[in-house]
């Protein structure tokens, strides 16, 4: 039951206060973890209307994002920015179930409404390029390399209409560095900008400080049941989790340092050998926590008006957690006994203070679907390997999904070399081969792991020797890989809660070493070949074009000529003088002519 | 498309009659550009950063100040202050904020792209952002910093930038009416000898030092781990932030240069007027800014200049120029059919491959022993026909 259990809650609790009240609605849930960490899960809905968005008559939908996807003919739209990893051994299931979470980087996949492929292809080309200068992202580099169709890993979730053809595309940028920068436009779409609401708490340097954090826009049109007054929906989310220790450390001065010996409180319950000595206790596990101690300031007022307000702060713990608040107007309990939301004041600051207590009272870690890692094996410049472990930890059910890769088009895998563990677990597979510089590999296998068994998947690959402009400036780092995607089909577990809840996975991001050559080794070559060349050709050329005659013989103009002139006869002379015995032969001299 | 030739022609039509040094300018823009990557040139990047919060707090909006900056610092894993660059130790002044958009950023920041940015030779795709907007009216501050030498600025460590490119670059930007004044300020290693080969008109250049000899940064912070900013930038900051102390400030680029102290700085800064309409005098009576600061100017056309027969021609011409689009479009000539071709001549370099190549093939079960089984039949077929052919020439 607990697996789903904070998603569902959240979500049944968004979508009544969504349709029923407003085209705007917010919502902050946080859940304490157990190393001394909180869960905090930012949700931003709104929406338009479909005959409103058609004629860009935008109130809470920000207009930035509309028009570029009106321009791009994009009908649906997803983007991610993360960075970090989820521990999945100690916090259990992704918040969301992984529906709102991307790859490390920049992830975008797309539906575009084109008529033709070719169409299609140029709308993907026009949207990243537009979406690269909204969100501050180097998103123009997904190209046809970095571009992939993936058939059965994604499925449009808004409701489009049937006559539409629509094209998916899949984009990843691993290397791309989240920060600050991307959270500013993020800000920039809500309705408050970040200056009211629970979005006051957002701040880069605390988000961009987390042991883990995505970052995600959704946009869908949503129609309800009967056809009749559909919307756009925009959804924003933003998952992290903060190290409380690490929150609590003042900004200016982050880095951890030994207390000074007055400060120190020793563990009474330690036999000490002398006076001197001292094992210190370790305070820092599950101290108590403050909003403003987590994300450096309290939720200034609320976005919303007071007749739209609902219960934006929530805490997802048992209800016999201790929370105390200042200047909470009410408070709603769920009946399920794990969750309770607070309504916030419409201008003033509001805290929220979580004490020091029992894990017991904390959500009960739940077991995700199936753990996975995904590592390189091998040695050697030339090629490598592929391994990826599937535990599915159920100890009575299959676990069945679909594994998706994108691999670079420098990393050619040995399809022939595809192994799995455990025999006949593949029960479909989709594979596109690269093609040199003009795209990559893509490889989509549906996979069923066996009730409590481990399913070791594994290929091998060939590395591509790179032209010498096709790195990167830092080429000796190795290049990224984008993490697989994993589509949890069916996961039967105890309950039947998961039937139907798309649930998600995504792999860490590899690290593949390329073999690089020695950058500077075309200069040397320059340099050396342009020396050979220069002494060879200089001393011929120079004796080609001098004339030599004797001092005497020359020539002598100007003032320079003479006296040069007369500097060699007094210089003959003397040696004459000095020499009674006659020089063999007159004496010559170099000069340029 | 129409729209676009119509914003053409008025914007030729219009500001035509104005003198173009006598009249104010009307925008300013920024370009700052740090040029290296990696951690320890932590510095560089705290230079531009610099640059960026004092120019927007002299008022030039974020959209017209184009930041490049090659590497992240304030994410950095080895960042022990995560969101944040600091350019001093006394890490008063958090230059990262948290209101921030950088244009370019990490392998975006080229030597090719800096010079599509300044000449504005993009594909239709670029977003405005990424773009430089200026036009003949505007004032524009160029900034640089990273590693260079004798008339060359490193890039990211791999590639390089001569002087004779930036001279050209400008120069170009000069014929295409993009800019009005340009301030260029360059520190790095040997900078004065990056501006030498500058050309164009209407230019104030200053450099962090002569020829042979190097640029040194200012100081370092033992927490940060590395130096945080160069000497030279550390002064012109010092002048900028102690002397400039709001938008009403009438201090002059020559009060700006007189504040360089060689001995402080332990480089000679060097200075270039002759381009500049008016020589040293005039460019010294320049305000900071005229360059730092933003104005948002209206030219208004002057009622006796304005021809109104000509705007009339104008108008007319185009007209007819509309009228024959349309023929041209309804008889499908060759024009039409250019711009298709041009359209799909963009996407073939953006996307090599063609809708063919897309699709995906399913791997069947079973289907290896099929392959396995036709390939070993052929092989027993070529390996019978060989021995076939051998007996029949034996006998």
């Amino acid at each position: 039951m607990l697996p789903t259990l904070f998603c569902f809650l959240v979500l049944s609790l968004l979508t009544s206060s969504c349709y029923a009240l407003s085209d705007y609605s917010e919502q902050l849930v946080l859940q304490p973890l157990v190393p001394a960490s909180v869960l905090a899960s930012f949700n931003f809905r709104s929406n338009a209307s479909q005959s409103s968005y058609n004629q860009q008559h935008f109130q809470y939908f920000p207009r930035s994002l509309g028009q570029i996807l009106q321009h791009a003919h994009a009908k649906e739209l997803h983007l991610r920015f993360s960075s970090g990893r989820w521990d999945a051994e100690s916090w259990g299931n992704r918040p969301w179930n992984g529906t709102k979470e991307g790859g490390t980087g920049v992830e975008i996949w797309t539906w575009i409404d084109a008529s033709s492929e070719e169409e299609a292809l140029m709308q993907w080309n026009t949207l990243n390029n537009a979406l690269a200068g909204l969100f501050c992202a180097s998103m123009n580099f997904i190209d046809s390399t970095r571009t992939s169709r993936p058939l059965s890993t994604f499925e449009p979730l808004g409701n489009h209409n049937s006559g539409s053809n629509l094209h998916l595309f899949h984009g990843a940028l691993t290397r791309e560095v989240v920060c600050t920068e991307n959270l500013t436009p993020f800000l920039k779409l809500l309705p408050c900008k970040g200056k009211v609401g629970i979005a006051s708490l957002l701040d880069g340097h605390k988000l961009f400080d987390a042991t883990w954090q995505t970052m995600s826009i959704d946009v869908q049109p949503v129609c309800p049941a009967d056809q009749s007054g559909c919307v756009m929906e925009i959804e924003q989310t933003i998952d992290m989790v903060l190290d409380i220790d690490r929150s609590k450390r003042p900004r200016g001065d982050p880095i951890p340092r030994p207390l000074p010996d007055d400060r120190l409180i020793c563990d009474q319950n330690r036999q000490y050998p002398d006076e001197n000595s001292c094992y210190p206790l370790d305070l820092s596990a599950a101290q108590d926590l403050t909003l403003k101690d987590l994300f450096g300031r309290s939720i200034q007022g609320s976005c919303l008006s007071p007749a739209d307000s609902t219960y934006p702060v929530c805490v997802a713990a048992s209800n016999s957690l201790e929370v105390y608040t200042t200047n909470a107007l009410a408070e709603y309990k769920a009946t399920s006994g794990y969750l309770r939301c607070l309504a916030l004041p419409e201008k003033d600051e509001f805290e929220l203070l979580i004490p020091k207590q029992d894990h017991a009272r904390f959500l009960p870690v739940s077991t995700p679907p199936i753990y996975v890692e995904r590592s390189i094996t091998g040695r050697g410049q030339e090629r490598g390997g592929i391994r990826v472990l599937l535990r599915n930890p159920s100890p009575t059910h299959n676990v069945s999904f679909v594994y998706f890769e994108a691999l670079p088009w420098f990393m050619k895998p040995y399809m022939h070399t595809l192994k799995t563990s455990i025999p006949n677990t593949i029960d479909e597979m989709y594979y596109r081969p690269g093609l040199d510089r003009k795209r990559g590999s893509q490889l989509e296998l549906a996979i069923t792991v066996p009730a409590n068994q481990i399913l070791e998947l594994s290929y091998d690959f060939e590395k591509a020797i790179l032209r010498y402009t096709e790195y990167p400036p830092d080429a000796n780092r190795g290049r990224d890989v984008a993490p697989a995607v994993i589509r949890i089909v069916n996961a039967t577990t105890n309950t039947s809660e998961h039937v139907g809840v798309a649930a998600y996975l995504r792999t860490t991001p590899l690290m593949l070493p390329l073999p690089t050559p020695d950058f500077s080794m075309p200069y040397n070559v320059i340099i050396l070949t342009s020396t050979v060349i220069a002494l060879a050709f200089g001393t011929i050329y120079n004796m080609l074009i001098r004339q030599f005659v004797g001092a005497d013989e020359a020539t002598s103009e100007g003032l320079k000529g003479k006296i040069i002139v007369a500097l060699v006869s007094v210089r003959n002379k003397i040696r004459d003088s000095l020499s009674p015995v006659a020089t063999t032969g007159p004496e010559r001299e170099k000069k340029n002519i | 498309m129409r729209c676009s030739i119509l914003f053409t022609l008025l914007l030729t039509l219009l500001p035509t009659s104005l003198a173009n040094t006598k009249a104010p300018h009307t925008s300013n823009w920024a370009v700052l550009v740090s040029t290296s990557r990696f951690w320890f040139n932590y510095r560089h990047l705290a230079n531009v950063l610099s640059l960026y919060r004092t120019v927007k707090r002299l008022g030039i909006p974020d959209s017209q100040i184009l930041l490049l900056l090659p590497d992240d610092m304030a994410c950095n894993p080895r960042n022990a202050f995560p969101g944040t660059v600091y350019n001093n130790a006394d890490r008063a002044l958090d230059l990262y904020g948290d209101n921030i958009e950088v244009d370019y950023r990490g392998y975006d920041v080229t030597v090719e792209n800096f010079i599509r940015l300044l000449t504005d030779r993009w594909p239709d795709d670029v977003p405005r952002s990424k773009r430089l907007g200026s036009d003949e009216g505007s004032n524009v501050l160029v900034y640089m910093t990273g590693h260079g030498g004798n008339e060359f600025l490193k890039f990211q460590d791999s590639e390089e930038i001569g002087s004779w490119d930036l001279a050209h670059a400008f120069a170009q930007m000069w014929a295409k009416k993009r800019y009005r004044e340009l301030l260029f300020m360059i520190d790095t290693c040997q900078a004065n000898t990056m501006f030498e080969r500058f050309y164009s008109p209407n230019i104030i250049a200053t450099g962090s030092s002569g020829i042979d000899e190097s640029s040194y940064s200012h100081h370092a912070d033992t927490d940060v781990g590395v130096a945080v900013i160069d000497r030279w930038t550390y002064y012109v900051l010092e002048f900028l932030e102690t002397q400039i102390k709001d938008q009403q400030s009438k201090l002059t680029l020559g009060d700006l240069f007189n504040s360089y102290d060689e001995e402080k700085v332990r480089s000679r800064p060097g200075l270039r007027w002759d381009l500049f309409d008016g020589g040293e005098a005039a460019g010294r009576s320049r305000l900071v800014m005229d360059f730092f600061g933003n104005v948002q100017g209206v030219e208004v056309n002057d009622a006796n200049t304005f021809n109104e027969t000509e705007w009339i021609q104008g108008m007319e011409w185009l007209a007819q120029m509309f009228k024959d689009k349309e023929l041209d479009q309804r008889i499908g000539t060759q024009d039409s059919s250019q711009v298709t071709l041009t359209k799909q001549e963009t996407l073939a370099m953006a996307h090599p491959t063609n809708s063919q190549t897309h699709k995906i093939a399913k791997i069947m079960k079973g289907q290896q022993w099929e392959q396995k089984a036709v390939g070993a039949i052929a092989l027993f077929g070529v390996a019978a026909l060989w021995v076939g052919s051998s007996i029949f020439t034996r006998t």
